[in-house]
This record gives C-alpha cells, sequence and structure tokens, in this order.
C-alpha cells in the first residue's frame, strides 16, 4: 500500500470519528478572563500545597481561574496530553527533557517576554535555551555538593581541614577512611552525578550550542579514568554495591563517610534518617577546576495554548523573587533568580556550597532524543569498574551523534 | 496377579502405598506452602512496622501488631477513591458484557441474518488480537474520539469481549432448539423469545461470564494505563502501580504497598471462595479460547 | 390456512434477520471501534514520522515508509539495539518460562489426580488461586518477597546463602553459569565473542541468558500461570478412561511406565495446548515489568510489549512504537494460529459436554 492508499485507509478509519485532527498554524489567542489548565511533576504533598495556593492567590488577584493537576507521571501524561487536542497550559519541563518538546514545537518560546528574563542564573538559561531561544522560564534548580558524615569523619582522625579541595586532596582523604574500614564515598552511577567528574575534568558531552557531541574527548577519558581508580580501590562505591537504592539512603544509613548529592538530600535525611550529622561542601576541583550539576525545571506554555498572555503573566507572578522564596522554604528548592540570592543564603546559611555552584554548573545534554542514548550512558557508566573507559565513550560519541543526526 | 473381589488389582504391599501417601501429601503440602504462603507474607507484613518487615520478612506474626499501613493507605493515598473508581468500572463492564455478550452470542448460534458467517469470524479473528499490541492504538482511538482521559474511555472499549461472545455461542449451539421453537409458534418475538425462555436456561453459562468479567474488569491493568492519566479516574491496580513507583528518598514502605495490595485482592479471593466451580469452569473455557 | 402459514414464516424470517444484526450490533460496534479500527490507525502511525503533537492525520504528518522498521532491523544505532535486546529477553523468558510452567503443571495435576489421596479439591483451589488474582498486586507481593532484605533472602540466609540484590543485578545466568564452570571470565569475556553478531548484539550479549532480575519475573509468572494449566492437565486426566489404566495395571507397569506411555500420550492435546498458550502469553508480559522493574537493570528487563509502550508514550516516538508493537503482533498471531491449527481438530466435539458438571472419569 503505498503513501496515498495507506492516508486514505485512515481517513476511511476516520469516516466514523468526529474530530479529525487539529489544524496547523497559530492558535487564535482570548484574551479576558482565562481558565488555566497547570500540570505539575511534583516532588511530594508539600510542593503540590505551595504550588496550588501561590496559583490560587495569582487566580484571586488577577480574575482568572487556575487549576493545578499534580501528575503521576509527568513525562507520560504530558506526551499523551500533546498527542491529544487539549494539552494543558502550563507545565513543569525538566531540563533533561525539554529539547524533546522544543524541537516538535510543543512550546512557546516567550522566556525573553518575561520583564524579569536577565535575572535568571545563566546556566539556566542555557539549559531552556533551544537553537538560541530561551524558551521557558526556569522555576528553581538544584545543585551537587559533597556532603560529609560528621561522626565518621571524626572516627577516621580527619577535621574540617580535610574537607578534599581538589581529586588528588579526595584520593587522599579517602585512603585515610578506607584504612579504617569505612567505605569513604557512595556515589550514584548515572551520567547525574558522574557527569560533575567530566566538568571538573574539563570535559562534556556535547557542544554548547548542542549540535555537535564531545564524548570522546580527553578530559572526559581522563574523568572516567579517575572515577575507575576510585571504584577499583575500593575508594568509592555505587548505591548498589553497598545494598541501597540511592547514595542518600546509604549516606543516611551511615555506610560511608561522603556522598555527592543535590538539594533534595536535605528533605531525604530529615525525613528518613533524621539523626545523622552532615556538613554541606563544595565539589572537588578537577584538573580544569570547580564543576558541578545543575537540576532544574522551567514552566512550559503550550504554544497551542489560547491564552498564551495570561500563563506569562501567571509565569511571572510564580517566578517573583518573594514567591520564590515562599517555594524555597516550603519545599527545599532553589530560586531560579539572582535577585533572591542575597535573601535565600541569609535564611538557609548552610547551603552556601549549593548555591555558589550555580556560577560553574553545567545543565543537563540539551538536545533532543537523548533519553535512551543518556539511560544506555548509564548502563555502561554502572559497569565502569570492568569496563575500558575509552570504550564506553567511543560507544556513546557514537550514538549521540546518530541522534544528533536524526 | 491377585485380584480383590471386584476384579480390580490387589494393592501391592501396604508399606509401598502408605510411602505412596506420604510422599504425595509431602509434595502437595510443599506446593501449597509455595502458593499459599506468599499470601501469608503479604497479609502479614502488611500489620507490621516498617522497620519489623525489614527485619523479618518471613516470619507469619506481626510483633508489634500495627494498622498504621491501612490508616496511612486511607489518610496518605486516594485509596477510597481507587475502590470507588473500581466498583463502577467493574460493575459496568460486567453488566455490559454478560448482556451484550450473551445477546450477540445468541444472534450467532442461532438467528439466520445474512452476515452471520464474516461477523462470527471476526469475532474468531479478534480473539487472536494480543491486548497488550493495542496499547498504542486504543489510545489513539480513545484520542480521537475525544473521550481519552473519562469514565468513557475506561469502560466503552472493555463493554464486549470476543472471548465471551464465543463462550456463549458455544453455549446456544448446544442447547436444544426444540424449547424456543415452540415459544416462537406461540407468538412471541425474538428478544422475548430470548428474555424469557434462553436467558433463564443459559444461568450457569451466564454466572461464568460474571465471573470472568468480573475477575478480569477488577484486575484490569495495560488498558487504564492508555485510557486515562488522571488521578482522578485510577482504579485499584493503576493506583497501587503508582504507589510502588513512587519516588526517589519516598523510602519502601512495604507494609503500606503489601497492605493496599491485600485490599485489591481481597474481593477477588471471596468471590474465588464462594464461586469456586465456576472458575475452574471458565479457566479452561477461558484458556482455551484466548 | 397455508398463506397465513407461509406469510408467518416469512415474517419471522424477517424478523430474524433484523433481530440477528440488533442483536450483534453491540458487539461488531464496539469490537471494530476498539480493536479493528485502532489496528489501521496504528499501521498508519507506524510508517509515519508523527512526533505526537496534535493529531498523527492532520495533513503535514510526513509518511516514512519502511523507516521505522528498518530501524528495529536493520540501520544500526541504539533503536535496533534496545529492541533486539528486548528481543533476546523475551526469548530467554519463553526458553524458561514455558518449559517451567509446563513441567510443574503437569506435575500438580498428576499428583492431584492421584485417587489415593484425600482432599485434593482443596490443593487444587490453593494452586489456582494465584491465577485470578491481580497480576499487579502480586507484582507488589514479590517486590517485597525478592527485596534485598526480603522474604527470598532471609530464607537463603537461614541455609547460609547470601542472595543476591535480586531486582539490581543485570548478570545473566548463562553467563554466571559460564563463568562458574570457568569456561569464561565475567569481567574479560572472550574476544571471540565479544566482537560481534546478528543484528547489532554480539554473541556475548546474545548468550547472557535471563538476568537475575528477569528470573524474579519468570518465577513470578510460573507461579501465577501454572495454576490455570494445572486445570487444563486435569481436565485432560479426568477423561482418560479408567479400563485404559487398570489394563495396564493388569500389565504389570510400574507407575512411571503407565506415566510414560499411557498417561503421558493421552494428554498430547493438553500439552499441546499448554504449550501454545504458554508460547503466546509469555510474548505479552507487560503488566509486571511496568510495576517490577521498568525495563531495569541494564535493559535486562526490557521487553518488545514494555518497550513498545515506552519508545510511544516516553521517547514520544510514536512510529517506532507502533512499528515493534506489529512486529509483537505478528509473532504472537504466528503462535495464535500455530494453536489454532494444532487443536482444530479438538474444537468440533469440545462445546457440547463443557457444560454440564465434570463427571469424574467419564466411562
Amino acid at each position: 500500500m503505498g503513501r496515498a492508499g495507506l492516508r486514505a485507509f485512515a481517513a476511511a478509519c476516520l469516516l466514523a470519528l468526529a474530530a479529525c485532527g487539529d489544524t496547523p498554524g497559530p492558535v487564535p489567542q482570548r484574551t479576558g478572563p482565562a481558565a488555566l489548565q497547570v500540570l505539575i511533576g511534583s516532588s511530594g504533598a508539600a510542593e503540590t500545597k505551595a504550588v496550588t495556593d501561590a496559583a490560587a492567590a495569582w487566580a484571586k488577584a488577577s480574575g482568572n481561574s487556575v487549576t493545578v493537576i499534580p501528575a503521576q507521571d509527568l513525562d507520560q501524561q504530558l506526551g499523551q496530553a500533546f498527542a491529544g487536542s487539549s494539552p494543558p497550559d502550563v507545565f513543569y519541563v525538566d531540563a533533561a527533557r525539554f529539547a524533546d518538546f522544543a524541537s516538535v514545537g510543543a512550546l512557546e518560546p516567550y522566556a525573553d517576554r518575561l520583564p524579569a528574563a536577565d535575572t535568571f542564573y545563566g546556566t539556566l538559561r542555557q539549559a531552556f535555551t533551544y537553537q538560541g531561544r530561551f524558551y521557558c522560564a526556569p522555576k528553581d534548580f538544584a545543585t551537587l555538593a559533597l556532603q560529609i558524615n560528621e561522626d565518621l569523619w571524626a572516627q577516621a582522625g580527619l577535621t574540617a581541614a580535610d574537607v578534599p579541595r581538589d581529586w588528588a586532596q579526595l584520593t587522599a582523604v579517602a585512603g585515610r577512611i578506607a584504612a579504617r574500614g569505612i567505605t569513604p564515598l557512595v556515589l550514584g552511577d548515572t551520567v547525574e552525578r558522574i557527569g560533575a567528574l567530566l566538568v571538573q575534568a574539563g570535559g562534556w558531552l556535547i557542544s554548547p550550542n548542542g549540535r555537535q557531541a564531545t564524548a570522546d574527548s580527553p578530559q572526559n577519558a581522563a574523568a572516567l579514568r579517575y572515577l575507575q581508580e576510585l571504584l577499583r580501590a575500593g575508594l568509592a562505591r555505587y548505591p548498589g554495591d553497598v545494598d541501597t537504592g540511592w547514595a542518600g539512603e546509604a549516606f543516611g544509613r551511615g555506610l560511608a563517610a561522603m556522598t555527592i548529592e543535590g538539594n533534595w538530600i536535605r528533605g531525604a535525611l530529615a525525613g528518613d534518617y533524621p539523626d545523622v550529622r552532615y556538613t554541606v561542601h563544595e565539589l572537588p576541583a578537577g584538573p580544569a577546576g570547580k564543576g558541578t550539576l545543575s537540576f532544574t525545571t522551567c514552566w512550559g506554555i503550550s504554544a497551542r495554548s489560547p491564552y498564551q498572555q495570561q500563563a506569562i503573566d501567571f509565569v511571572t507572578a510564580m517566578t517573583a523573587v518573594d514567591q520564590q522564596l515562599a517555594f524555597a522554604s516550603a519545599y527545599g528548592v532553589m530560586p531560579s533568580v539572582t535577585t533572591a540570592r542575597d535573601r535565600y543564603l541569609q535564611a538557609y546559611p548552610a547551603d552556601r556550597a549549593f548555591l555558589d555552584g550555580a556560577a560553574y554548573a553545567q545543565g543537563p545534554v540539551n538536545a533532543p532524543g537523548m533519553e535512551t542514548v543518556m539511560s544506555d550512558f548509564d548502563t555502561q557508566l554502572s559497569g565502569l569498574a570492568v569496563r575500558d573507559p575509552q570504550a564506553i565513550l567511543r560507544r556513546l560519541q557514537k550514538n549521540m551523534t546518530a541522534a544528533l543526526r536524526d | 496377579m491377585t485380584r480383590d473381589a471386584a476384579g480390580r488389582p490387589a494393592r501391592r504391599g501396604g508399606f509401598r502405598t502408605v510411602v505412596g501417601v506420604f510422599l504425595g501429601y509431602a509434595v502437595l503440602v510443599f506446593f501449597a506452602l509455595m502458593f499459599l504462603y506468599p499470601f501469608v507474607i503479604q497479609t502479614a507484613n502488611a500489620f507490621k512496622t516498617e522497620a519489623d518487615a525489614a527485619a523479618h520478612p518471613l516470619s507469619p506474626v506481626p510483633d508489634p501488631f500495627t494498622t498504621a499501613a491501612f490508616a496511612k493507605i486511607f489518610d496518605s493515598t486516594a485509596f477510597p477513591l481507587w475502590i470507588g473508581n473500581s466498583i463502577l468500572v467493574t460493575v459496568l463492564i460486567t453488566v455490559g458484557r454478560v448482556f451484550l455478550d450473551s445477546l450477540a452470542g445468541y444472534a450467532l448460534a442461532r438467528l439466520s441474518f445474512r452476515g452471520r458467517g464474516a461477523v462470527t469470524a471476526m469475532i474468531v479473528a479478534v480473539m487472536a488480537v494480543p491486548g497488550v499490541v493495542l496499547l498504542i492504538p486504543k489510545f489513539l482511538v480513545l484520542n480521537q474520539l475525544g473521550i481519552y482521559n473519562t469514565y468513557s474511555a475506561l469502560v466503552l472499549p472493555l463493554l464486549v469481549d470476543a472471548a465471551g461472545v464465543f463462550i456463549m455461542r458455544q453455549f446456544f449451539l448446544s442447547v436444544p432448539p426444540s424449547l424456543e421453537e415452540a415459544a416462537r409458534m406461540d407468538g412471541a418475538g425474538v428478544f422475548r423469545t430470548y428474555w424469557s425462555i434462553i436467558l433463564p436456561m443459559a444461568r450457569p453459562a451466564l454466572i461464568t461470564l460474571t465471573i470472568l468479567s468480573f475477575q478480569a474488569s477488577w484486575n484490569e491493568f495495560p488498558h487504564t494505563v492508555v485510557a486515562v492519566q488522571s488521578p482522578q479516574l485510577f482504579t485499584l491496580p493503576r493506583g497501587i502501580a503508582n504507589l510502588v513507583s513512587g519516588s526517589l528518598g519516598a523510602g519502601t514502605q512495604y507494609p503500606l504497598k503489601l497492605g493496599a495490595a491485600l485490599l485489591a485482592t481481597i474481593p477477588v479471593a471471596i468471590i474465588f471462595v464462594i464461586f469456586q466451580r465456576y472458575f475452574v469452569r471458565g479457566a479452561a473455557e477461558g484458556a482455551s479460547k484466548e | 390456512m397455508t398463506d397465513r402459514t407461509r406469510r408467518g414464516r416469512s415474517g419471522i424470517r424477517g424478523n430474524e434477520a433484523v433481530a440477528g444484526w440488533l442483536f450483534v450490533a453491540p458487539a461488531v460496534l464496539i469490537l471494530g471501534l476498539f480493536l479493528v479500527l485502532p489496528i489501521g490507525m496504528a499501521l498508519w502511525v507506524s510508517v509515519s514520522g508523527w512526533n505526537g503533537q496534535g493529531s498523527p492525520f492532520a495533513p503535514g504528518v510526513p509518511f516514512v515508509g519502511a523507516q521505522n522498521y528498518t530501524s528495529l532491523f536493520l540501520d544500526e544505532g541504539l533503536t535496533r539495539e534496545n529492541f533486539m535486546i528486548s528481543i533476546r529477553n523475551n526469548l530467554y523468558y519463553v526458553a524458561v518460562a514455558v518449559p517451567a510452567q509446563t513441567v510443574l503443571a503437569l506435575a500438580l495435576a498428576l499428583v492431584v489426580n492421584q485417587r489415593f489421596l484425600k482432599g485434593t479439591s482443596f490443593f487444587r483451589t490453593a494452586f489456582y488461586f494465584p491465577s485470578v488474582t491481580s497480576s499487579v498486586a502480586i507484582s507488589v507481593v514479590f517486590l517485597f518477597l525478592f527485596a534485598n532484605s526480603g522474604a527470598v533472602n532471609a530464607l537463603l540466609a537461614m541455609v547460609g546463602i547470601s542472595g543476591p540484590a535480586w531486582f539490581a543485578d543485570p548478570r545473566g545466568l548463562l553467563h554466571l553459569v559460564l563463568d562458574g564452570l570457568g569456561l569464561v571470565d565475567l569481567a574479560n569475556p572472550p574476544a571471540a565473542l565479544t566482537g560481534g553478531g546478528p543484528f547489532g548484539l554480539s554473541w556475548w550479549e546474545w548468550l547472557a541468558g535471563p538476568s537475575v532480575a528477569m528470573s524474579t519475573i519468570i518465577m513470578l509468572v510460573v507461579w501465577t500461570t501454572s495454576g490455570t494449566f494445572m486445570l487444563i492437565f486435569l481436565a485432560a486426566l479426568q477423561d482418560v478412561p479408567v479400563q485404559v489404566e487398570e489394563a495396564s495395571l493388569i500389565d504389570g507397569a510400574n507407575a512411571w511406565q503407565r506415566l510414560r506411555h499411557v498417561t503421558l500420550p493421552m494428554l498430547k492435546p493438553a500439552l499441546f495446548l499448554v504449550i501454545t498458550l504458554g508460547l503466546i502469553g509469555t510474548w505479552q508480559v507487560f503488566d509486571q515489568i511496568y510495576v517490577m522493574s521498568q525495563g531495569k537493570p541494564a535493559n535486562t528487563t526490557l521487553t518488545p510489549a514494555y518497550l513498545s509502550y515506552r519508545t510511544a508514550f516516553r521517547d514520544f516516538e510514536y512510529g517506532t512504537g507502533a512499528a515493534i508493537s506489529f512486529v509483537l503482533f505478528l509473532i504472537i498471531v504466528t503462535m495464535t494460529l500455530l494453536q489454532r491449527w494444532i487443536m482444530r481438530d479438538r474444537d468440533e466435539v469440545r462445546p457440547r459436554r463443557r457444560w454440564w458438571p465434570p463427571r469424574r472419569r467419564a466411562s
């Protein structure tokens, strides 16, 4: 059956159906009071409540109405919503999936029209820029930092002066901790943690414009070789190796003296392991200096929303300094605008290491079709101890290049 | 070879029989434990504290005994809503299937009309279509029809099942036609004959179909994944699946998850115990026609 | 009089035609709308480049021919690799689960059918019960049973074995066996095997066997399906005429000979039925994967059914996802046709006596 035949067949199939697809082209915009649908991928009850309350307050003040829908599985729900006729007007977009949405035209590139567009951290702007356009406003962010278990640290005879500042010091203190029979470092076995080492070595996986794969660089290889040494010497372990689901659990249970996790570890430890005493420090610098990863979500606005102006007003309110500080206190994230920095630090001095990371953080790989490529890379990384780093990176390079070509 | 009075071969040696009986029961009890002990573990651990469940997963006795998990199920999850949805959807689908399947089955078995052969062939062909390959297609249709993410999407596509139509057709083929012929002679219409003469006779088949439909729709999972996305429309299996694939750092919460799964299992278990023989009959019939 | 009768008859026949269509109309409509029509729509999607935005039937959605299919079989890349891994996983899954559930079901049926044992109906019920419960609920139970600190590892610890981290262990069982025998070194697989292989997957990967994680799902499925298959065997066993068995007793055959030469040949149709049903069912595993592993660890529990779902709804590659569905569809339909062909003689006799209460050892 040729193209025409198939189309005719599909059309015949559709005769019985009323809705025959949407007409392409810009969606006519409506003015006046809007009924906004907001789909969020909530981290928990606290976030759902905070966003719902903030949305209700905005709706009341502006005369619009807002329905906040917490998604159980944001990726899937968004995918199914876009395939349908009426996607939500506003929704969370994770930086790691952002390019997938932007590349198919699902997102309205509105962010430069925001009054406070210039106040977002540069690294976050970069994370939501696709083919030169800044699409959507970062909602908040988190970075990776080094957590140290104070009790195990003291047990190994270490003091505050021993906190590692670079790779050499990290190896040295890890050796001293291991000598006491304690696992020095537990580290998640995915690109979302190990990627920080690549940045510290001066490498990264993709060129800044998001067009070229740069996976098989000597810098990346150096970073993986360094981690491989740590793993082989027992100085670093993956969470699965110590029988835990993620590094925070291992750290909370006192199975390791150090871990590398993001801001979310605060809430997790406070909830599940309230007794563990720990401090947070910037990640040790590599050969190329400091490096960390940032994790962020933006307020996406649907290109097919008939209420784009109202949606932009809503996002403006949600990203205002006061509102972001309120979110920060409700569910432990960091504001996405530099103008909130000082007030945030006043309120949470212990988070300085996380916040300072914003200056040199690297966002996720910002290109469409990377989901399967990155999960394959994760699979390879989980076997880093016994695999050749060069081969892992060559494989990644090949897969990324193929995905970028499509 | 010796034989007893009835002419059957005599038992060869009491000892061997005793050993045989012993071995037979040993095998039965071993497998009964294999098949039922997981449910014991599930029930027991639902009443344990999280620490106890982690430390003594095998123990059938909760120590201390707590209903905290169940309190949490009803407090902090949308469990009551899921139950309500499950009941609504199950009742609608079961009623629909029993009525529509038997209606179609009767027509295919007894009424002569043009195209009967074609419809029968379609039913048989459709039975061969495996459900999981229809996930994407079903989503597309529900979306095109504009009923995606509604109760209609949960119920409508499951309202008829080809296997049920086929089972009913086979049943009506096996019923002697004399009774309905008598009714027709008395001038009863086709539907009245079906409703007041045929259906009452079909009771055993209808009960089997009811049981099969109830069990299938109560447990249905993949269809709900592509039919709805809003938490207000979750049925029990979908809700529990989401509960299980919880986010990082949410903790294992096994008593909670096991308790939720237990509550979802109880209705089927009760029906199973009461209508066992229909299940057994349906299994052989359903399985061979799947 | 004759005239009236004739008119009455034709009236009834006319009624019948209308009633017949009215009676089947709801079934035809629903099955057509939600089973037949979707297949046509998916066929179009599988040869289109629809990106999941708006309707797949809107003008402007490109036709890409067989591209989605070639990316599964011919084009080098992750799509093919993941698809082939899912095929490999499912092949091993079938190869282990089908024989296991068939043998277990047959053994249970033979024991339950022993006349000299009392109370077998209780055991029959017990073995069958897991089959009627929700796959999602059962998956939750198995998640707990095989957790790191779960019941199975506790049981293993009692006999001094330190159990694996079941759901986190991607090592293939075949690899482990070969490694255990000293034939290969897991950390340094032989270059002859890692060098290349069919469909972009090295021989070493093809020969991995089911992973430790997959083996828990296999155990779950064997555990839930054996009861149903046991019932099929039981039904067949009860059709074995007593005279045949007694005749063999008189011949002085021992239990094994009786099983081998008398019972099993008579069970042949049931055996075929169970095996083909197993072959069909094992290609459809979805719920357990969705709840328990989502394809993890290291894609070793990925199956085509789950992969098609994931590809479409998570990666928004609807075309590729639909193409995977169709390949899976072909596999399963082939199995079904095989079953229909094998069972074709039996279907004729079957419906007649099924509905009456089962008679033990009909004579």
